[in-house]
């Protein structure tokens, strides 16, 4: 028994330390890739994508791995915390601090008013009535030309003087780990362990007294709240926002991600969506039209996956590993 | 606004909606039998309407023969490429967790759609429609275009072809018997993977059918297919999932609805589908002619 205690503080203090060799490697990076010239810069601005689509593919998986909701929807609250920033700091000249700030709260008030409707249902219908509320969201978007520019988009948005692509690159960092931690928070705390209940089995989680669409809207909204932020970091980024940001074909992005990654673990999310971006930035480097196929490639991987290894590529090589265990 | 108008309208609307029903009864069709909601179906639809397109190049535009070509040959294509689908994918998660269908079915979606954006690219497409359906006939002092007549025409035709099938004939009883009992069905000695390959196959046939004719209708893009299976999801939610005589009622009240809802909102009447469906989600989530499940 004490044995087993040394050896799980050991093993918790080596996943500590390796933490901590992830962190310093990634607060190192841009300074590395900066050496580099115009592709280090390249990268850099490759990188931060990276962590952002981390991010947005982390909130989508509070509601997909642990809540065990489908949504097909979530580039709703990414797009609606991109038009936040791009209208605030295009039209209403706020600083970016600020307009990040609300770009979650707006993106959490988008997912409560569609969250609302959508915890009434379970499953399939979820599923649905998601995809159609974000299709929705989309249609405004591209038909209000007036107020959101349309097919066109918002471009222009300024950049703080002071915000440099290594600069631009650690805020992005720094918040994704803010919001790392506060999931993890999150994911532990009593209302993360009833929203894995409700996952596993709904009528138990009633039964002990959950109310169950409480805890999932909750749920809906933060992680739309999250999709919100992320939404408003690549805003910046790009400095312009987008139809596309709230396309559905942007829903499947983190759901894709999860689906590598494997969408039981908190970080695997983000993982998985950084290995699909550079696999997608490697390809596109050895031939333009590979990009063309790019989504096949990835779908069918996805199908491969569903098909046979429904916990992620690291369920796939835990079972590969304990078949040779045994 | 005459009274000829708003008939005109009406003409319009339902000429809509029976284009959706062609479409929607397949979806439903298909979730009756195999309990997986098929999100690819409209990609299948728009890609009935790129090969017809496809081949109606290599026929004589505009004449009823290559009309009638495109309707025996296409929706048949459709079904093969159904066959395909259902023996090597689908089939293999029907006992499987709603999450990995919707999920298999959504890859679905993005390989289709990318496989016709790579095959036959971005630009609208149409073909011709045939002399004879080309012109306006005149109904009641009224010109009214002479395709969406006909469309308005095979609407009921397919829907009274759909009803004989599964109410009059042997293979409609079966289907039937796997939607309600599938396990006792195969107790019975009916290979059910077969009625459900059928049925699978008969879906993608209708939905090929809408394919063809579309592509006369209007102009198709990429867009079309997420369009298409969006307005099908609201049917199927209106008409409640399975039934195809709620997916013929859901598809006329968002097909007139919509058209309807032009004349005072304009271009937002595309929201139309959106809040029906919304709205009969929370009332009745399991649609008009539905049976709650669970």
């Amino acid at each position: 028994m004490d044995n087993q205690a040394v050896n799980q503080s050991q093993s918790r203090n080596v996943n500590h330390a390796g933490t901590l060799v992830i962190v310093a490697g990634l607060v190192l990076l841009p300074f590395i890739l900066g050496q580099l010239g115009r592709t280090g810069e390249f990268w850099i601005w490759v990188t931060t994508e990276m962590i952002i689509t981390g991010l947005f593919a982390m909130s989508l998986n509070l509601i997909l791995g642990f809540g065990g909701m489908v949504s097909f929807g979530h580039a709703a609250f990414f797009g609606v915390g991109a038009y936040t920033v791009a209208l605030l700091m295009k039209k209403a000249g706020v600083p970016l601090f600020l307009a990040l700030l609300a770009a979650p709260v707006t993106a959490a008030i988008a997912a409560a008013i569609i969250g609302w409707f959508c915890v009434r249902l379970i499953g399939l219908y979820f599923a649905i009535l998601t995809l159609a509320f974000s299709q929705l969201l989309y249609m405004i978007v591209f038909q209000w030309y007036t107020f959101t520019g349309g097919d066109d988009g918002i471009h222009g948005i300024p950049r703080p003087e002071f915000l440099g692509p290594t600069s631009y690159y650690l805020l992005c960092l720094a918040i994704f780990l803010v919001c790392f931690l506060l999931m993890r928070m999150i994911v532990n705390s009593a209302f993360g362990l009833s929203i894995r209940t409700i996952r596993e089995n709904m009528e138990r989680a009633k039964f002990i007294g959950i109310n169950v669409r409480r805890y999932q809207w909750i749920n809906f909204i933060i992680a739309g709240a999250f999709a919100g932020l992320a939404g408003g970091l690549l805003c910046e980024l790009n400095r312009f926002a987008q139809t596309e940001f709230l396309h559905w074909s942007k829903s499947a992005e983190p759901i894709l991600g999860s689906l590598v990654g494997g969408m039981y673990s908190l970080a695997g999310p983000a993982v998985g969506s950084a290995v699909l971006m550079f696999l997608k930035i490697i390809l596109q480097q050895i031939h333009r039209s590979m990009v063309e196929v790019w989504a096949i490639v990835l779908c069918s991987i996805l199908v491969v996956v569903v098909l046979f290894a429904p916990g992620g590529l690291a369920s796939l090589y835990e079972k590969l590993f304990r078949k040779s265990d045994s | 606004m005459t009274k000829e108008y708003l008939l005109f309208m009406l003409i319009n609307g339902l000429s809509e909606g029976m284009l959706l029903f062609i479409i929607a009864s397949g979806l439903s069709l298909v979730f009756g039998v195999l309990r997986v909601i098929n999100f690819a179906h409209g990609s299948l639809y728009m890609i009935g309407a790129f090969v017809a397109y496809s081949v109606s190049t290599l026929l004589t535009t505009g004449s009823l023969m290559s009309f009638l070509v495109l309707l025996l040959v296409v929706p048949p294509i459709i079904a093969v490429i159904g066959f395909v689908l259902e023996v090597t994918l689908f089939r293999r998660v029907y006992r499987e967790e709603h999450l990995l269908q919707l999920l298999l079915t959504y890859a679905l979606v993005l390989i289709l759609d990318d496989v016709v954006r790579v095959v036959w690219g971005g630009d609208p497409r149409n073909v011709a429609r045939p002399d004879l359906l080309a012109g306006s006939v005149d109904i009641m002092g009224l010109a009214l275009p002479t395709y969406n007549v006909f469309i308005l025409c095979v609407g009921p035709v397919v829907a009274v072809g759909l009803w004989l099938l599964l109410y009059r004939t042997r293979s409609g009883n079966m289907i039937r018997a796997a939607v309600s009992f599938p396990d006792t069905l195969g107790t019975l000695g009916v290979n059910v993977s077969r009625v459900m390959t059928a049925t699978f196959m008969l879906g993608c046939w209708l939905a090929g059918l809408g394919g063809v004719l579309v592509v006369s209708l209007a102009s198709i893009d990429l867009g079309i297919g997420m369009q298409k299976i969006i307005e099908c999801f609201a049917v199927v939610v209106i008409g409640g999932l399975g039934s195809v005589g709620g997916a013929l009622l859901g598809s006329l009240i968002i097909g007139t609805g919509v058209t309807f809802f032009q004349l005072p909102f304009g271009r937002w009447a595309l929201v139309f589908p959106y809040l029906m469906m919304a709205v009969v989600l929370i009332v009745r989530p399991w649609g008009l002619f539905g049976r709650p499940e669970r």
